[in-house]
Formats: structure tokens, C-alpha cells, sequence
């Protein structure tokens, strides 16, 4: 009844089946290790049922296919997975990524050999025994090369855009996308067209589109995006003079932040105007819920540059010591407009400084609340 | 002449066909409840309305499309079942009845998409807002800020919880968010459901067209007590809203000195205030007692407990703070008469005190809030609603009394 492999990994499944238990009692379900210690056992009863169904490919088993006497086909997946296997080492001196990338190659190589094996022991006939073979792994190859594939092609695209400047990266968009949009229709138009022709063409496209990515990510970014990324934009929040010169002043493009934002501070010809979403008429306050991320849109309409500040209070940085908080969006040019997020923990219950302005001029402010 | 037995033996195979008949009629008399608060059938003000009619002829066309669908389905399931007949000619593809049969659900979703579309927009119509409040969802209850709209007597933000409370006839516009996942804010009788998400801004219109309480329910799961996050908006006459407003815009009243509450208010400051505000509340050096529920809480907030007893409900209105009876004087009053009765409060004599003490000693038994310290390694110890404070008993009666004077 037991094969071998088979009474070793029932041994080792009760052995993790018995830890499983005694880590619950002792440590508790909330760690990761009693998430390690299920998935042994899971894994175990896997290669349990594996062993037991091949016989652990005896072919002198009487239970055996008479048909599995030949030898195997070649396989490389042995190399696959010594490959796979240093690069989980190599991953574990350097970086995760690698060791990673080395435990999806040994994943990948025993589900692909074992099930190899298993086939080549389907029958005598090594037709039959590849058609097996791919019933079982074509649903799971097809998809995740297709997978692959695509991803190759849009990190390639993606490595072209940012290398080449922003108005020829349009101008290649439309081009690139024309000529998917061609051959879709002449695909469309000539249904019987030779299989090879489309093969041709969808190889040739992809090449090319790989090619333009290798050269792409070899030249670099376009020099501004090196400048931004130096900048650290995202960190950089200050209120003083403008350290950023190449951080996007545009970066609101998105419809999700622009539908639902708490209100829109606009600066026209010198005058702040606020309106609160869904509130009729401009407003002299904006209520801010507590502790609750809120989105305001700053809108420039002045010649110049401007920018919001937000002051939402002061923190005390020393006994007796306090800091006024300040926020504020980059400058903005005329006619573009930024995001400023705020955060306010705390109601504003004895009034004071809790306000919008443009830095620069007098007498233009916007109250904020937090209720 | 048929024997008893006979009869039970052909009555038999009938009766087992009809099994499911009492279920059936169990879910029609459902339909008959007439103590059903959040009923989607029976609006009370134009926006739910507007919702109404368009359902019902909505239902009615899908009802008679369903009755000729199934109909035809079980006409030919008896028409051509199988007698041992030979199969007859089978034959593929007949354009007249099949561009009619698809010609026929296009115009009658072309119709219905019309007047859908057309209600869409008029329930999300803006301009004619009278009134705003903002509405925040948190695990698990409602807050609700009202800024400051000088037309309606509001001079400075107001803030409660729980009970939502507007004036009649008046069209409210909700400002929608969340501050933790995405809850649903949903009141029948009044409008349709909307989705509270954090980050954003959702609004939603909201008018009653009778003083009254109506009730709602959060619709979109947002954890363990889901189910008991529960809202109510109150509706009250204009000039009923307006002393509301006053009762809301009142100084905080310490209690006297020497007297239980006064007692109470200092276990309320060094136990509840680390998330509880109480807007005009003083710590003993005269500054202001400013809650820290960011520092406590997942969410970030705790209810704010200023005017505590103009409210009829607590812990996200899962617990009535009056008892049984003195709510059903509010629920049941005549219109004329509600408003009066609502804003009276809570009095000594009818608060719920069993609830509110049971809170008090042990709220996480009361309503299921992840509130066990040893789970909440993944919230940096932080409290989803309000944990177990191990407060005495005397500190319950201190802090009861203290409660009290919330008006």
C-alpha cells in the first residue's frame, strides 16, 4: 500500500501536524510561523497523494503502467532548476528580489519536471504522453508566458517613454498605437490571411518594441525625470523659496482625485475664492474632518507663480517651544493648478491659526475648521 | 365512496408538491410588517420619492416581462414534453424573431434607462442645496459636523453623533466621507444608499417631508459589528431645528462643585478625554481638555460626547440612552407634539441606565470591536472602538451622573 517517499512524507507530515499544534497552544494563531508550519502540512498530504499515486514511479510496481518501462524524454529542467536553485542562494547574500525570482524557478521546475515524469509514464506512446502532459500544463503555461510576454513588452514601452522627450513620447505613442490599430484591422479585414504572416508581424512588432526598451533604459531617463527624482519631490513640502524646478506643477490629472476633493481654493486675479464641494457659493471657511486625509485643489488664475499654504496649528518641539505647522503645494504657474493634502488630528476648538493663504498677499485668507 | 385512507393516499403527493407553499407565504406576510422603520416601499420626502417612482413601474414591467418569460417557458415545457414522439426537424436561425426579440428588451431598457438617467441627476443635483452637513463614517459609528451656515442660526461648527437631526422641508445636501473603510449610509424612507469612502467626498441628497425618526442602516460591510452600526436621522419642524441649534450652541456647564458630577467630570478627564471631546471642557490648570483619539484609536476619532443627552441613542446608536418607554414617546408622538418630546433629552428618570452602565464596565462585551488588546499587534495597539477600562463602580456612578449634565 506505502511506498517509500510515501511513509517518508507521512512521517514528516505528522511531525509538522504535531508542531502545528504545539505552536498553537504555546505561541498562538497570529504568527506567521503557524501559517508556515499549516502550508508544511498542506504540501506534505500533497506529496503523499503524488507518491502514492505514482508509486513513486516504480515500473517493477505491480501497480504500475506495463507501459512505463521506457526511458524518459530529455528534459531540461534539471538545469532550469540548479539554475533556479543558485539563484536563491545568490538571492540570500544579495538581494530579495533574486531570491525570489530563484524560488519561482524551482516552484516552476518541480511542477513542470514532475508532472513531465508522470506523463512520460502515461502510456508506451510518447504522443499520448505529451498530449497528457499538456492537458495538464498548457491552462497554466499559456497564461502566465502570455503573462510574461506582455509584461516584457509594456516595461519596454514604458522604459522608451521616459527615455525620450515628452512631446516625441506623444508623437511615438500615436505612432506605436496606429500601427497596433493597422494591423487589428487587417487582421480583421483578411481572417484567412497565412498564419505566418501574423506571426511575422506580431514578432517583428515585439522585437522592435523590446529593442527601443533595452536602448531606452541603456541612454537613461530624459534629464528632467533625473532632476525630479534628485529633488525627491514627493518629500519636499517647503514653504520657503522654491527648491524644485523640474517637480510636475500638473501633477492633478487623475479624475478620481479631481471628483471627490473637500474643496477647490482658487486664486483669481489676486483673490482667493473657496468653494466647498457640494455647497453653493464661495465660502469663508472650509470644515475639515478630524483625522481624515482631505484633498484641496489649488487652482492658480493670477499671472505669476503662486502657491497655498496651509497653516494648521503648532506642535511643541521643546518644553515650551512650538513650531508652526506648515503645508503648501509648489509654485504654481498661472493656469495650472495642485493637490495639497491635509491631515488634522486635532479640532480646532479655541480658534487661532487655522488658515489658507497665498504667501505674499495681505489680507486674503481662508479659515479652516475641524470640528 | 372514497375511505379516509384512500383520500390521504392522493392527497398525499400533493401535499409533499406544496411543501415549500408555508415559506412562501411566510415571505409574503413579511411584506405586510407594519412596524418596519426601514421600509424601501414607504418613502417620506422627495428624494426617496423620486426613487419610488421609478422603481414601481420598474418592478411592474419586470414583473409582466417575467410572468410572459416564465409562462412561455412552462407552456412549452408542457406543450412538447416528451410523449415517445420522434424528434422533430430540427432547423437553426429564424432573423424575424430573433431581431424582434432583441428589438423588444432594447426599447423597454431604453425606456427605463431614460428615466433612470434622468433621476440620477436629479438626485445628484447641487444648486438648490439648503443646507449641508457632513456625514464621516468610522468603525463603527457615524459622526456628523454641521459647518458653520449663518442663514440657519449655525454660528459655529456643531458636532454629534448617532442621530443625525435637520429641519423639515429643507434640502439637506450629506457630504459623504469615511475614516477608515468604506461604509454605506443609508436612510429608506429617505433616499437611496451612498457610499462613504475614505478620501473622498460623497454627497448625498437628504429631505424629509414630516417631523419624525427615521431609520438607517450601514449597507456596505465594514468589519465586525457591521451590523450594529446604525443611524437616525431626526426630522424636526424649522422652528423646532432652531432651538436644536441653540441647545447645540450652548457653553459647556461645568457641574457644581461638591456634587457627584463634578466628581464624575474627573474621571472623565483621566479616563474618557484621551478620546472623548467635550467641546468647553477645562483641565484643572484652566486649559482647554483636547481629546487624542489619533493617538488611541485606528480610526482616529471617538465620539464627541459634547450635548450627549439631547441625543436618544449611543454606541453608533446600537443602544438606546433612553429606556423603552420614554422612547416609545418620542417614536410614537404626533408630529406636533415629537418635536417638543425630542428635544426635552434625556431626563434622569429616562435614562437607560441599565445600557449605559453595562457600557461603561465592559463595552467590548456590548458590541464585538476587535477591542482585545493581545490582537492588535497589526493596528500598533490601537483600539477599533472602545476597549475595557476597568473602571469601578464608583467611577460608573461618578461618571453617570457626569454624563447627565451633558445638555
Amino acid at each position: 500500500m506505502f511506498t517509500t517517499s510515501s511513509k517518508f512524507y507521512v512521517a514528516l507530515t505528522v511531525l509538522a501536524a504535531v508542531s502545528f499544534g504545539v505552536y498553537m497552544i504555546l505561541i498562538g494563531p497570529s504568527s506567521i510561523g503557524a501559517t508556515a508550519l499549516f502550508g508544511m502540512i498542506a504540501v506534505g498530504i500533497l506529496f503523499i497523494w503524488l507518491s502514492l499515486h505514482t508509486r513513486d514511479a516504480d515500473t517493477d510496481d505491480e501497480f504500475a503502467s506495463g507501459a512505463a518501462a521506457d526511458a524518459p524524454s530529455r528534459s531540461m529542467w534539471p538545469l532550469v532548476g540548479a539554475a533556479g536553485a543558485l539563484l536563491t542562494l545568490i538571492g540570500t547574500l544579495t538581494t530579495p528580489l533574486f531570491f525570489i525570482l530563484g524560488l519561482i524557478v524551482v516552484v516552476a521546475t518541480f511542477v513542470e519536471w514532475g508532472i513531465q515524469a508522470w506523463a512520460d509514464r502515461a502510456s508506451s506512446d510518447p504522443a499520448y504522453n505529451a498530449a497528457v502532459r499538456a492537458k495538464i500544463l498548457h491552462p497554466i503555461e499559456f497564461p502566465v508566458i502570455a503573462a510574461i510576454g506582455l509584461g516584457v513588452i509594456i516595461i519596454s514601452f514604458a522604459e522608451i517613454m521616459l527615455a525620450v522627450e515628452r512631446s516625441a513620447g506623444a508623437v511615438l505613442f500615436i505612432i506605436v498605437s496606429s500601427w497596433v490599430l493597422a494591423a487589428g484591422v487587417v487582421v480583421a479585414i483578411k481572417p484567412n490571411m497565412r498564419r505566418g504572416i501574423i506571426t511575422v508581424i506580431v514578432v517583428v512588432g515585439s522585437l522592435a518594441i523590446v529593442a527601443g526598451g533595452l536602448l531606452g533604459n541603456a541612454s537613461g531617463m530624459r534629464e528632467e525625470l533625473v532632476k525630479a527624482a534628485e529633488e525627491d519631490h514627493f518629500m519636499h513640502r517647503e514653504c520657503g523659496p522654491e527648491k524644485d524646478k523640474y517637480t510636475d506643477k500638473l501633477a492633478l490629472e487623475s479624475v478620481s482625485s479631481r471628483s471627490a476633493v473637500v474643496a477647490t481654493v482658487e486664486f483669481i486675479d489676486g483673490k482667493l475664492v473657496a468653494r466647498e464641494q457640494g455647497v453653493p457659493g464661495e465660502r469663508e471657511t472650509i470644515t475639515i474632518p478630524r483625522s481624515n486625509p482631505s484633498s484641496i485643489i489649488f487652482r492658480n488664475k493670477t499671472e505669476g507663480e503662486f502657491r497655498l499654504l496651509a497653516v494648521t496649528g503648532k506642535t511643541m518641539v521643546s518644553e515650551g517651544v512650538y513650531e508652526v505647522d506648515e503645508h503648501c503645494t509648489q509654485l504654481i504657474p498661472a493656469g495650472a493648478e495642485q493637490l495639497l493634502t491635509l491631515t488634522m488630528a486635532k479640532p480646532t476648538l479655541e480658534g487661532g491659526e487655522f488658515y489658507l493663504e497665498v504667501p505674499g498677499v495681505e489680507g486674503q485668507r481662508v479659515e479652516l475648521v475641524v470640528p | 365512496m372514497v375511505s379516509a385512507g384512500q383520500m390521504v393516499n392522493r392527497l398525499t403527493p400533493v401535499l409533499r408538491r406544496l411543501k415549500f407553499l408555508p415559506l412562501v407565504g411566510f415571505v409574503a406576510l413579511a411584506g405586510c410588517a407594519s412596524n418596519a422603520p426601514q421600509d424601501t416601499w414607504a418613502p417620506e420626502g422627495p428624494n426617496a420619492q423620486m426613487i419610488d417612482d421609478l422603481q414601481k413601474p420598474i418592478f411592474a414591467v419586470a414583473g409582466i416581462v417575467g410572468l410572459i418569460v416564465f409562462g412561455a417557458i412552462a407552456f412549452a415545457m408542457y406543450k412538447f414534453r416528451d410523449r415517445g414522439q420522434p424528434i422533430p426537424e430540427q432547423t437553426h436561425g429564424k432573423p424575424v424573431l430573433e431581431i424582434t426579440l432583441t428589438i423588444i428588451p432594447a426599447l423597454i431598457l431604453t425606456v427605463i434607462g431614460v428615466f433612470t438617467v434622468r433621476t440620477v441627476f436629479d438626485l445628484a443635483k447641487t444648486s438648490d442645496t439648503e443646507m449641508v452637513i457632513n456625514v464621516t463614517g468610522q468603525q463603527w459609528w457615524w459622526e456628523y459636523d454641521y459647518p458653520v451656515q449663518e442663514e440657519l442660526g449655525i454660528t459655529k461648527p456643531i458636532i454629534t453623533s448617532g442621530q443625525l437631526v435637520f429641519p423639515v422641508g429643507t434640502k439637506v445636501m450629506l457630504r459623504q466621507t469615511s475614516r477608515d473603510v468604506i461604509h454605506s449610509y443609508w436612510i429608506p424612507k429617505l433616499n437611496g444608499k451612498r457610499d462613504a469612502v475614505p478620501g473622498r467626498v460623497h454627497l448625498n441628497r437628504l429631505e424629509a417631508d414630516q417631523p419624525g425618526i427615521y431609520a438607517g442602516q450601514c449597507t456596505e460591510f465594514c468589519g465586525l459589528s457591521h451590523a450594529n452600526m446604525r443611524m437616525e436621522a431626526v426630522a424636526l419642524s424649522k422652528e423646532d431645528f432652531a432651538k436644536w441649534v441653540d441647545q447645540q450652541l450652548a457653553d459647556y456647564q461645568a457641574p457644581a462643585e461638591g456634587t457627584l458630577a463634578k466628581e464624575g467630570e474627573t474621571v472623565f478627564l483621566n479616563q474618557c478625554v484621551r478620546c472623548h471631546q467635550v467641546n468647553g471642557l477645562k483641565r484643572a490648570d484652566g486649559t482647554p481638555a483636547i481629546a487624542a483619539p489619533d493617538e488611541n484609536v485606528v480610526s482616529g476619532a471617538a465620539p464627541n460626547l459634547s450635548k450627549l443627552m439631547t441625543r436618544n441613542t449611543f454606541a453608533g446608536a446600537m443602544f438606546d440612552l433612553v429606556t423603552p418607554e420614554c422612547r416609545a414617546d418620542v417614536w410614537d408622538a404626533s408630529r406636533e407634539t415629537f418635536g417638543e418630546k425630542y428635544l426635552a433629552g434625556v431626563s434622569e428618570e429616562c435614562l437607560n441606565q441599565t445600557d449605559l452602565r453595562s457600557w461603561l464596565r465592559n463595552a467590548p462585551e456590548m458590541k464585538p470591536m476587535y477591542a482585545n488588546p493581545a490582537l492588535l499587534t497589526s493596528t500598533g495597539g490601537k483600539y477599533r472602538g472602545m476597549p475595557y477600562l476597568a473602571l469601578s463602580e464608583n467611577d460608573i456612578e461618578k461618571l453617570v451622573a457626569y454624563l447627565l449634565t451633558l445638555k
